[in-house]
């Protein structure tokens, strides 16, 4: 053989191993230095993925180490993004077959995942996850064709966020939320703003989520979805909905439509202008209140949604805040089910994360932490201690599809506040889209 | 498959030709040497990554889309045949419709505005302007830029409800509503952003302008002809394969915009879908709500318009290109 030959053939086999390297990295775990004794003293690699906030992210880590500790031969990665984000990121990660092995669910893509397969049975793993102290009013909310797919980290409901610093400053006084009407809310939002020349905006736009809409339209007696997945409600409902937050554009109560717009595509509470102060009231989830209220500086208050005792009966629902959920393709399906174990049961864990996930589904922990909560969290207690009496039933569980809802419900939104479409066209857009999404 | 010719041509000096073998009825000239053999394939080896990579990594998932454009497939169940379904499924969908209305808006405005801005920058500078190499890397420094998320950020800051252009017409007594976040605005704040990315085309077209010969624009002088004329006379005629060029490469690529629409809409395509461009709308659709099949017969579509597009500007090019021999 040549010199030059020779040559070619070292520089043959430098690129083949350049290939075989890169080819690693995307490639499996096989051909490691182990052989295939899994499941014995071999380190243990779990992703956990969830969305949220920067204070999110720091609870869910102590959880994480905590759990680290007890389990010394499992690492626990944490993959985190923001909610408009996740959704993306986990299709994309599942459809590759490279899903986090522990993925925090909601209920709107929970069935969508699940009844694709894509999630692992948790009643298989009884024996690993103790289900005995979890809430019965939100654990049925995993439950998919007969099997469970997610365990609910905790309990929430949808509240009228409110700065009383900023009322202070307005000169208006905080309503009775116990009586309140949409009427008022509106009212007072429009004088809000007006009493601060416009440097506080009395409410932001709320047009954006389903949530407050299906507070009203079980004020009338209506439901989002019914038992079977379809839609439930008069369009009429949905429309008066939006004639609502126009008469708080119009009015001054919200900003205008351009401001709008950018909030709703506002990833973080952080930057909302509840957060900067700049919005005396706002809706969200009650497990944000700690978030917003840092962000704020200022003690925010949670009231009742407007107009629970103005139609024919109560609209507040509790929720299961979010959903732990193992993935089906997972390496380590006993491993993960530790983890949701720990992360649902474990007192290290509740001490860690508390009531960010809502208050917590383990009633014996919630019961636990109620003596040393700090003010939010009591603040947030104390709210789902309040709206018991005014939560009727809850509401069915959101069909397939439903979380094509979050961008439908977006989008059409923005056309009301510029005009483009009026409330009633709006409504009617939103059923044809709904059902071609969940039918 | 490809031959080889530089490994079949270098047979070495000394050894005998292929065709000395006693062996008449086998006229192929594939007896080849040992060492013209083991060259053979060494040269296939060296092309193997690139080759694995092309078949594996390109022409495998691009067919591989083309049939899952025939299924119903949601990502996480097997594929499943539709056959002409997702086709016939696009006729009806509005906001597909939208999407193109968006996507052809945006190349039909920007492209020309952004090659005309390129050339009229690249005939100042070239005409001698002191310091052209920093210029030059200057007004180049956005093509860089242009397509990367910090800038889309940017942008979204710059053209928000209290970002810098409302600042500055605050200055003058002028407010100025949300750019990003109305519907009748945000797409131009897209198409200005795809014009300040002039400088890619500006430099080819300054290396086009220094290839023009002097002394046509000297006989033109001759002959009495006024700056225009020189330009729109010999300038334009000489510089249109460098147009063409330009046309072709920007059209295409204005065609396939993503990363802008996706960062400064929060990947909605909004406000109200006015920055829903084709290929934002084909990932909602695979990503988003789980239909990769029909976000692949998009793809295909998208593919389809894009080759229709450049095809037409080949055969126009045949009546207003000059190439000049």
């Amino acid at each position: 053989m040549s010199g030059g030959q020779r040559r070619a053939w070292g520089a043959m086999a430098g690129v083949l191993a350049l290939a075989l390297v890169a080819g690693g990295c995307g490639g499996g775990d096989d051909g490691g230095d182990g052989g295939d004794a899994a499941g014995s003293d071999e380190q243990v690699t779990l992703r956990f993925a969830w969305w949220g906030s920067d204070e999110r992210r720091e609870l869910t880590e102590a959880a994480i180490a905590a759990f680290e500790e007890q389990h010394p031969d499992i690492d626990v990665q944490g993959e985190y993004i923001e909610w408009s984000g996740y959704w993306d990121r986990l299709a994309t990660q599942v459809a590759a077959g490279d899903a986090p092995d522990v993925i925090t669910q909601e209920e709107r893509f929970l069935r969508e995942y699940a009844g694709r397969g894509a999630l692992l049975d948790l009643s298989e793993y009884e024996d690993t996850i103790d289900m005995s102290q979890l809430d019965p009013l939100v654990t049925g909310s995993g439950e998919v064709d007969g099997g469970l797919y997610g365990l609910p980290t905790g309990v929430n409901a949808y509240a009228v966020y409110a700065n009383p610093q900023l009322f202070a400053q307005a000169g208006v006084e905080l309503p009775d939320d116990t009586t309140w009407t949409w009427d008022d809310y509106i009212r007072i939002a429009n004088e809000i703003t007006a009493a601060t020349g416009g440097e506080v905006f009395g409410a932001m736009d709320y047009g954006g989520n389903e949530a407050g809409f299906k507070i009203l339209a079980r004020q009338h007696g209506q439901e989002m979805y019914d038992a079977n997945g379809e839609l439930a409600f008069e369009p009429e409902t949905l429309a008066q909905w939006w004639e609502y937050s126009l008469q708080l554009r119009d009015g001054g109560g919200a900003p205008q439509a351009t401001m709008s717009a950018e909030q709703q595509d506002t990833g973080s509470p952080e930057q909302t202008l509840l957060g900067t102060n700049r919005a005396a009231m706002a809706w969200y989830w009650s497990n944000t209140l700690a978030a917003l209220s840092n962000a704020s500086g200022n003690e925010l208050v949670l009231l009742r949604p407007p107009g629970e005792h103005e139609r024919e009966r109560t609209g507040n629902y509790y929720k299961p805040a979010m959903h732990y959920s193992v993935s089906a393709r997972t390496e380590h399906p006993e491993e993960a089910a530790m983890l949701v174990d720990f992360l649902l049961n474990d007192p290290a864990a509740i001490d860690a994360i508390r009531s960010d996930r809502g208050l917590p589904a383990n009633l014996e922990q919630r019961e636990r932490i109620l003596q040393d909560l700090d003010e939010y969290q009591v603040a947030e207690a104390e709210y789902l201690a309040e709206i018991q009496e005014d939560v009727v039933d809850a509401p069915p569980a959101p069909p397939i599809g439903a979380g094509q809802v979050v961008d439908i419900i977006k989008r059409l939104n923005i056309e009301v506040l510029f005009d483009r479409l009026s409330p009633d066209e709006a409504a009617e857009q939103f059923i044809s889209e709904v059902e071609a999404a969940t039918g | 498959m490809t031959t080889v010719p530089t490994f079949s041509r270098g047979r070495a000096p000394g050894e005998p030709p292929p065709q000395a073998a006693p062996d008449p009825p086998a006229p192929r000239r594939n007896r080849r040497s040992p060492l013209a053999k083991r060259e053979g394939r060494v040269a296939y080896l060296f092309l193997a990554p690139w080759f694995i990579g092309m078949v594996v990594i390109t022409i495998g998932p691009i067919l591989g889309s083309l049939y899952l454009s025939f299924t119903e497939y949601s990502l996480l169940q097997p594929p499943e045949w539709l056959g002409l379904d997702n086709y016939r499924r696009m006729l009806d969908d509005e906001r597909l419709h939208t999407a193109l209305r968006v996507t052809f808006t945006y190349v039909f405005v920007s492209v020309p505005l952004q090659l005309a801005l390129a050339l009229a920058l690249a005939f100042f500078l070239d005409r001698g302007v002191r310091g052209l190499a920093l210029y030059r890397s200057i007004y180049y420094l956005p093509s860089l830029l242009g397509g990367s998320v910090a800038i889309a950020i940017l942008w979204r800051q710059i053209f928000g409800t209290e970002g810098l252009i409302n600042q500055l017409l605050g200055m003058v007594g002028i407010e100025g509503e949300g750019w990003v976040s109305h519907p009748d605005h945000a797409l131009s704040t897209l198409i200005v952003l795809n014009v300040w990315t002039f400088g890619a085309p500006m430099v080819i077209f300054l290396a086009g302008l220094r290839q023009i010969p002097t002394m046509y624009y000297e006989a033109a002088e001759v002959d009495g002809a006024g700056g225009f004329t020189k330009f729109w006379r010999i300038t334009i005629p000489l510089l249109t394969p460098i147009i063409f060029f330009n046309l072709v490469l920007q059209i295409i690529g204005s065609f396939q915009t993503f990363t802008q629409a996706f960062i400064v809409s929060g990947g909605t395509g909004g406000p109200a879908d006015s920055t829903l461009f084709y290929t934002l709308y084909t990932y909602q659709r695979g990503f988003g709500s789980f239909e990769m099949g029909y976000a692949s017969a998009l793809a295909w579509v998208l593919l389809v318009i894009i080759a229709g597009f450049t095809a037409v500007n080949f055969l126009a090019a045949k009546r207003w290109v000059h190439y000049g021999d």
